[in-house]
């Protein structure tokens, strides 16, 4: 299934900015991760269709998913 | 400091620490060695000045009963890594309640300042009255013990920060600086005074690299004095760094507190400046005066984007792994490195210049370059500025000022510079009071008098609890953007529990980036403290002893006057909701009403203890 993957800051690092994946069926965020090699210690923040979800969150066909390091100010 | 207990939370007054007061008016100094009254004296920085401060009622803050408090943490100077904070605390010309009284402030800044007077035998240094004579002052260890002598400064007068540390440093070996510019020596119509803070960078490549306790005109308090400058002189005094710290040490590189502020070389996510990709994500990077607008404007000032033209190096304070520092030069036509501008952290470079409508990085450099070396909090000086600016842009027909608009470089540089010499108190005396002179506060992004950083109030209304200005004294503002919390419960946990332990680094001389997320009631302090003190103490403790400092901070608050309707979001949150802002809306006045009256209830019969 398709999935819009779109990757923001450092995790574009070697990798892509937003790009349409193909994927099994029903994969979880934390699949799609793991596939990206995204360092865990900088994970932060997953949208997915412009709303905050989980790592274990179930994805479908066509959804838009954005993955953010964590973000601290100062 | 003098241990005479290895149990601080249970017997805090076998523990001292050396504390100079110094009277200006005569040059009377008296030394003392003071027992401590709690674990928070124990700890340091605003849990020990903020006790000093309550005792004493202060109707302005120009005025020779509010002292100017120096002081460090208990882990200045130690072995643990990001021990180099130096506090400065007293009653903020900036900061105040609508009655008009002024409220207790403590501003924190690394460099190596900290640590060399750590280094020096002292603990804390106390500043009543004024000076006659502009001086400054120098602190220095003798066979003795530490030594305080104060020395005519009329001839650092005029000096910018970076010339009066680059004059002392000439004159003093061994030696860290903390210095006011000009903005403070203005400090009648500059309330937004900084004090910058040497760095070892600074004092080897003559490269205006300092660090900065900003927030509250601390450095306009040491002006009003007539300090100039401070200088701790002393032998570096770094000891063989313990296994248990080494672990402590290694955890805070490679551990989850600062692994994302790395440097992107590293492996880390490139420092503070890295939020303006996340936040843009959500529209809620601040453009002209808090007003995201839902377009790519932002993007310009993304770190790819500006380092096509300019070089970017990463660099440390003094012993730190962290190297947060994304320092800013001139790219020359061979694509070495030019001249030095300035350091890019997220505030300062949002609020000076994407906030105001400017969107080159040379531009944002230059501005960020002449605010520090003014010395001037950039966050204030940023938002009154994007005050003005807007301000203009509703009333074209009069315009105020010099008439300058959103990204009109010139004429905004001319605004700071006219600030930092004192000339235009419309300015320097921050948005309150500008806002309310022209009868329009409603776009006046401040919350309690003071300027709120570059975090949009629609994502975090815990800046209302804040005690010492934005951020960094009450930790939601990711609870939104981060954490994807937009329910009742969530925000008032986080201000009432979780995220006011933020303040505890402002105690004990450790640099947020150590743990930012866990606070310092955390096994890692704890295993600092047994090993660099042999202190035996919990992390429920220390978490105990940072609430209740933060608890007195917030009864201060309302002890000088604030009423619970300043516990506010700048109006124009609620009157005008800005829809371009991709995050659900947690500022309704509904979503407001409920959330003061639960954190409230919790705070209020604590706060009875005060």
């Amino acid at each position: 299934m398709k999935i819009n993957v779109k990757l923001i800051g450092l995790f574009r690092t070697g990798r892509f900015k937003q790009e349409d994946r193909q994927y099994p069926n029903g994969p979880k965020v934390r699949d799609i991760i793991d596939v990206l090699q995204l360092p865990q210690q900088h994970f932060g923040i997953v949208l997915v269709n412009g709303v905050h979800a989980g790592t274990d969150t179930v994805l479908s066909e066509g959804d838009h998913l954005v993955l953010l390091p964590i973000v601290d100010g100062g | 400091m003098k241990f005479q207990t290895t149990d601080p939370a249970a017997n805090p007054s076998a523990i001292f620490y050396k504390c100079c007061t110094v009277d200006l008016r005569n040059g009377e100094m008296k030394f003392a060695d003071v027992p401590c009254r709690n674990l928070e004296d124990v700890l340091g920085g605003f849990g020990r000045s903020f006790q000093d401060l309550a005792k004493r009622k202060i109707e302005n803050a120009y005025c020779d009963q509010n002292p100017l408090i120096v002081n460090t943490g208990l882990l200045t100077g130690s072995s643990a890594m990001t021990g180099m904070r130096t506090y400065f605390s007293g009653y903020s010309p900036i900061k105040g309640s609508k009655v008009g009284l002024p409220a207790a402030m403590w501003s924190a800044g690394s460099g190596k300042f900290g640590a060399k007077f750590k280094w020096t035998g002292l603990d804390e240094l106390v500043f009543e009255n004024r000076s006659e004579q502009p001086i400054y002052v120098v602190i220095k260890e003798t066979e003795t013990g530490p030594q305080v002598e104060l020395k005519s400064a009329e001839h650092l007068l005029g000096l910018s920060t970076h010339e009066k540390i680059m004059a002392l440093q000439e004159k003093y070996d061994n030696a860290h600086f903390a210095a006011i510019g000009r903005a403070g020596e203005n400090w009648q119509n500059n309330y937004m005074g900084a004090v910058a803070l040497s760095t070892e960078n600074q004092l080897k490549s003559k490269e205006d690299k300092f660090r900065f306790a900003g927030r509250g005109g601390m450095g306009s308090l040491m002006g009003y004095k007539n300090i100039l400058a401070l200088v701790a002189q002393s032998s570096d005094k770094i000891s063989k760094v313990s296994e248990a710290v080494k672990k402590v040490n290694i955890n805070v590189i490679k551990g989850g507190g600062s692994a994302r502020i790395q440097p992107l070389s590293r492996g880390g996510g490139g420092g503070t400046w890295a939020a303006y990709e996340v936040l843009q994500e959500f529209h809620a990077v601040p453009v002209n005066n808090f007003r995201p607008q839902g377009n790519a404007i932002p993007e310009k000032l993304f770190r790819e984007n500006v380092e096509k033209e300019y070089d970017i190096k990463s660099e440390s304070c003094f012993r730190c792994g962290i190297t947060c520092h994304n320092n800013i030069s001139e790219k020359n036509a061979d694509g070495s490195k030019g001249e030095f501008l300035a350091k890019f952290d997220y505030e300062p470079l949002n609020l000076l210049s994407t906030n105001i409508g400017i969107h080159d990085a040379g531009q944002a450099a230059r501005l960020i370059q002449l605010g520090d070396n003014y010395g001037m909090d950039a966050i204030s000086l940023g938002v009154t500025i994007s005050y003005a600016l807007s301000y203009n842009e509703r009333h074209p027909e009069a315009p105020i000022l010099n008439g300058a608009t959103f990204g009109d470089y010139e004429k905004i540089r001319e605004l700071v510079i006219q600030t930092g010499e004192g000339e235009l108190p419309e300015i320097g005396r921050g948005s309150m009071r500008l806002s309310e002179s022209l009868d329009e506060t409603s776009y006046a992004y401040h919350v309690k008098g003071l300027e709120i950083a570059a975090y949009q109030p629609e994502t975090n209304p815990g800046y209302v609890w804040a005690i010492a200005g934005g951020h960094i004294s009450m930790g939601t503002y990711g609870l939104l953007t981060r954490e994807g919390k937009s329910d009742l419960e969530s925000w008032v946990k986080g201000i009432t529990e979780d995220k006011l332990h933020i303040v505890g680094f402002d105690m004990i001389g450790l640099c947020k980036f150590f743990d930012i997320t866990k606070g310092i009631g955390t096994q890692m302090v704890v295993d600092c403290l047994k090993s660099e003190f042999d202190l035996e103490v919990s992390a429920e403790d220390i978490r105990a002893a940072v609430r209740r400092a933060f608890l007195r901070g917030l009864a201060l608050e309302l002890r000088q006057g604030y009423s619970k309707a300043e516990f506010s979001l700048p109006a124009e949150v609620s009157e005008n909701p800005n829809r371009n802002i991709k995050l659900p809306n947690i500022t309704s006045p509904e979503f407001f009403e409920k959330l003061q009256k639960r954190v409230w209830e919790i705070f209020e019969p604590e706060l009875e203890d005060q």
